[in-house]
């Protein structure tokens, strides 16, 4: 805890955007700026045999953009080299790129669209992942539609489930897509200069990741990339900005001037990436004494048309399948199943919402079906340090998680409410109240070898003026980096607040530290600035001649540091594993993330009997994510994450119909508002004096839907397998007999 | 169309084309950025204006009814305590909702809303914010309303 660290401080840019003054991509005032649009395809798979222009329509006014225009490599490099920026002899999904023009009108473009034919030979499609893993289905990625499988094995599940007395449980859970929502569409300006020297300007987590796209694009070219303030993102825009980037280049390449795309809400929600929707089956074997002897998980991924960052999301959807559980003999496989719909791409909790959903609602299932209690019995199997998960990675951190269980217990007083809730049950005809939780962690930074593989760097200026610049490329898109960061900085060098200043996100100037993903940002760029910020500070201590301890001490400090020589001082601190860090990728054995955050939530609910509504009611959330760098803000995330679990769980459907998102609008696809969250609701976070951060803001994400939807179990005293439940699919749940 | 009309204060004169949006007049015209487009279709909130002291989405006012209007937006609520409330209580993430968020809690403080917890959800439940989860900004507009009333109260008394 230090003068900054630890302390409620209200975000840095917070006048900004209440004032309305700060520039998104799309308030940016750019002279002679043409505006950008993706003509898209209208068929969900097909060879593509041509592209035909009206030869009537005045197309000189415009700037057409094709595959042929791509100086570089027609391929997004991400993990399987599947993905064209712009679709050449084959469409794969409604929506997929085809073509781009830009105008200086942007009601020019939709009219343009109109003459435009394409060539087109139909072939079957496959939107279902159960249907696309049938031997005869359509081919979207040959030879078998999956674009990935794994497995984590532990110990002979196989022989445990074949031994007498073993009483096998099985279910499966299902969870829809997602829509992200943030609330600024996607959107990128490319500003073009002499020379070709286009920059990329824009919304997005990544700003490397972009880099990196242009120079496949591109055949080579460092193209500078910079963030523009962004209005969340939540993973969503962890790689789409890179297919927007790619688009907003080509057009100002071939029109010499600047050009902008923004998307609308309709076609960013169409087509930009989702949440994969997920199948997880679970077959347990349980002994005569009521215990887990072995886990069986079959984990499939719908991943759309392209695999994007589809095996990574597996990755961490598997490796959280047992979650904080001891599982003597255990397998998980996962598979990444290709369908002919947009590509699925990064959410908030990334894949770990799928499985943690199942899990915790299999934990709460396996209990009733066995006549025990959903907490002891939780109890029972937490694994004890010494115990390993099925990675083969030992647990450190037992009294960790017994410490959030027993707290969110308590706060909550759950063994008390669950009685007083089922008292008010057989008062109450037409409602039903219920009480469930959910006890979990989130692995923080990159699965496996990732974070080794990323070598991020991070990058302290301090000026001669006495203003010290973090120079990086994590983004801050409202969770709060900038403020944080700050912080961090602050008291390690010991400047006062004021003086600490966060450089835009630039790939000229500033260092990678790599994308702005996976719980990451604090626990690993936070520790590099620290290492960092130490070598500053001494070397003002040795300036100083003395230890910085006052205030006033830091300017003294400076004014010594650069009498002789005004010449800002730069240091760069590039990432180590510690020692001891093994990851083997193959057999996903060794130890997969560098440090784990643990939670228990709780959710009371109450679920009306004529209407099927569930309104949360009360919501505990008791997590240990290590020392907390700013409550106000950190709280805040919870909140936040929390409303997008209840979303996922209660409201947020997304139907797929002949191969398009049928709720593709705002008016269709529903967003918890002010009136659907929990009028009570407390956050609490556990942590030790000497605790180093370990990643928060996906974690809330992982455990909100179970905790809401054991607690609509406990309502109504039916198990639910399958989110989100709105209040239709719940009338049918309880109505079986109805016709569909 | 000429239009005339206050824009924070101010009087503007200005051209409104006939089937032109407000939003775009006040965003593309005049540079009023605070006003955001987040949807286009009345759905959230994001482009709220405070239209006659009333909150009205931009996004679906035809620009000629400007015409004669006393607009504000989040560029001209400046130094009021419901600003103090939100940056302290933090009840803003990215920001893009928030001055339209600005604008409605405006609203609902000078139509002499009250501290309920209930009543400020339903005043706020046009406006979507998909970072917060709103539990901040319900803090905000309450302590605001309760600073609004003990400032009234002083001047009365
Ligand atoms: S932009 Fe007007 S309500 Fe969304
Ligand atoms: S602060 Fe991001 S949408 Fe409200």
């Amino acid at each position: 805890m230090g003068r900054f660290v630890g302390k409620p401080i209200p975000r840095i840019d917070a006048r900004d955007k209440l004032r309305g003054t700060l520039r998104y991509v799309a308030d940016l005032k750019v002279p002679g700026m043409l505006h950008g649009a993706v003509y898209r395809s209208p068929v969900p798979h097909a060879r593509l045999k041509g592209v035909h222009l009206d030869p009537g329509f005045p197309w000189n006014e415009f700037v057409v953009v094709t595959a042929r225009d791509i100086p570089g490599e027609n391929r997004n490099p991400m993990i399987l080299p599947d993905q064209p920026f712009l679709a050449e002899d084959r469409v794969r999904y409604i929506g997929e790129p085809i073509l781009l023009l830009a105008h200086p009108d942007p009601r020019r473009l939709r009219a343009a669209f109109a003459h435009i034919h394409l060539d087109l030979e139909p072939l079957p499609a496959v939107y279902d992942l159960e249907d696309a893993l049938r031997p005869d289905a359509p081919r979207v990625y040959p030879p078998d539609n999956l674009f990935v499988k794994y497995e984590i094995r532990r110990g002979t599940p196989e022989a445990v489930f074949r031994q007498p007395g073993v009483q096998v449980v099985e279910a499966t859970y299902r969870t829809g897509f997602q829509e992200h929502v943030y609330l600024e569409t996607q959107g990128m300006l490319a500003l073009y200069r002499p020379g070709d020297d286009i920059k990329i300007v824009g919304s997005m987590q990544c700003p490397f990741y972009v880099r990196n796209a242009l120079r496949a694009l591109t055949g080579g070219r460092e193209v500078e990339v910079e963030q523009a303030p962004t209005g969340g993102g939540f993973g969503g825009k962890e790689e789409y900005p890179s297919l927007l980037a790619a688009y907003a280049y080509l057009l100002a390449l071939k029109a010499r001037r600047p050009v902008r795309i923004v998307y609308d809400r309709h076609e960013d929600m169409a087509y930009t990436t989702k949440r994969h929707a997920s199948v997880v089956r679970h077959r347990t074997a349980i002994g005569a004494d009521g215990r887990i002897l072995a886990m069986e998980v079959e984990v499939y991924l719908n991943a759309g048309a392209y695999a994007t960052l589809s095996p990574v999301v597996l990755a961490r959807a598997i490796l959280h399948a047992t979650g904080v559980y001891h599982v003597p003999d255990v397998v998980i496989r996962g598979y990444a199943v290709a369908t002919n719909l947009p590509p699925s791409g990064a959410f908030r909790g990334f894949g770990a919402p799928q499985t943690l959903f199942a899990l915790e609602r299999h934990m709460d299932f396996l209990a009733r079906n066995l006549g025990q209690d959903p907490i002891a019995f939780r109890r029972r199997h937490l694994l004890k340090n010494g115990q390993a998960f099925p990675t083969g990675e030992v647990m450190q951190q037992a009294e960790r998680v017994q410490a959030v269980f027993q707290r969110a217990l308590e706060v909550s007083r759950y063994r008390e409410r669950q009685q007083a809730l089922e008292a008010w049950n057989r008062q109450h005809p037409n409602r039903r109240r219920g009480i469930g939780l959910a006890l979990f962690l989130h692995g923080a930074g990159f699965t496996g070898s990732g974070e080794k593989k990323l070598a991020s760097r991070a990058r302290l200026v301090l000026l001669p003026d006495g203003t010290v610049e973090i120079r990086i490329g994590s983004v801050d898109m409202g969770q709060g980096t900038l403020t944080v960061l700050s912080q961090i900085v602050a008291d390690v060098v010991g400047a006062p607040l004021e003086r600490v200043r966060y450089a835009t996100p630039n790939t000229r100037y500033n260092a990678d530290s790599g994308p702005t993903v996976a719980s990451r940002t604090v626990m690993v760029v936070g520790g590099l600035l620290e290492q960092a910020g130490r070598r500053i500070r001494h070397r003002l201590e040795a300036a100083l001649g003395r230890p910085l301890e006052k205030p006033e001490d830091y300017e003294e400090a400076v004014h010594r540091l650069f009498e002789a020589e005004p010449t800002a001082l730069e240091i760069t601190e590039a990432f180590r594993l510690p020692p001891g860090v093994e990851w083997d990728e193959e057999r996903f054995q060794g130890k997969a993330y560098l440090d784990y955050a643990w939670a228990c939530y709780v959710a009371e609910v109450e679920v009306d009997l004529t209407t099927y509504q569930v309104k949360p009611l009360k919501f505990v959330a008791v997590q240990d994510v290590g020392t907390v760098v700013n409550p106000l803000l950190a709280e805040g995330q919870v909140h936040g994450g929390v409303a997008q679990g209840i979303g996922f769980a209660l409201m947020e459907n997304l139907e797929v119909k002949d191969g398009r998102f049928v709720e593709s609008r705002l008016a269709e696809y529903i967003v918890p508002t002010a009136l659907d969250l929990p009028p009570e609701f407390e956050v609490e976070f556990l942590y030790r004096q000497g605790d180093r951060p370990r990643g928060l803001g996906e974690l809330p994400m992982d455990g909100s839907p179970p905790a809401v939807i054991n607690a609509v179990v406990h309502a109504l005293n039916t198990e639910i397998h399958r989110i989100p439940i709105t209040p239709s699919k719940l009338w049918h749940l309880l109505h079986p007999e109805a016709p569909r | 169309m000429k239009i005339r009309f206050r824009l924070n204060g101010r009087w503007i004169e200005t051209e409104a084309q006939p089937f032109q949006r407000a939003l775009d007049l006040l965003r593309d015209t005049l540079d009023v950025i605070s006003v955001k487009e987040g949807c286009g279709e009345g759905e959230c909130g994001a482009c709220s204006i405070l239209y006659n002291g009333k909150q009205v989405l931009s996004c679906l006012l035809p620009a000629v009814q400007l015409d004669g209007a006393e607009v504000w937006t989040a560029e001209g609520l400046l130094a009021t305590p419901l600003l103090r409330a939100f940056e302290e209580e933090d009840a803003l993430q990215c920001g893009f909702c928030t001055p339209g968020f600005v604008v409605a809690a405006y609203a609902y403080v000078l139509n002499g809303g009250s501290e309920d917890a209930a009543e400020i959800r339903r005043a706020l439940a046009g406006n979507l914010c998909r970072c917060t989860g709103y539990t901040h900004i319900l803090r905000a507009v309450q302590r605001a309303v309760k600073e609004h009333h003990a400032s009234s109260s002083e001047k009365r008394g």
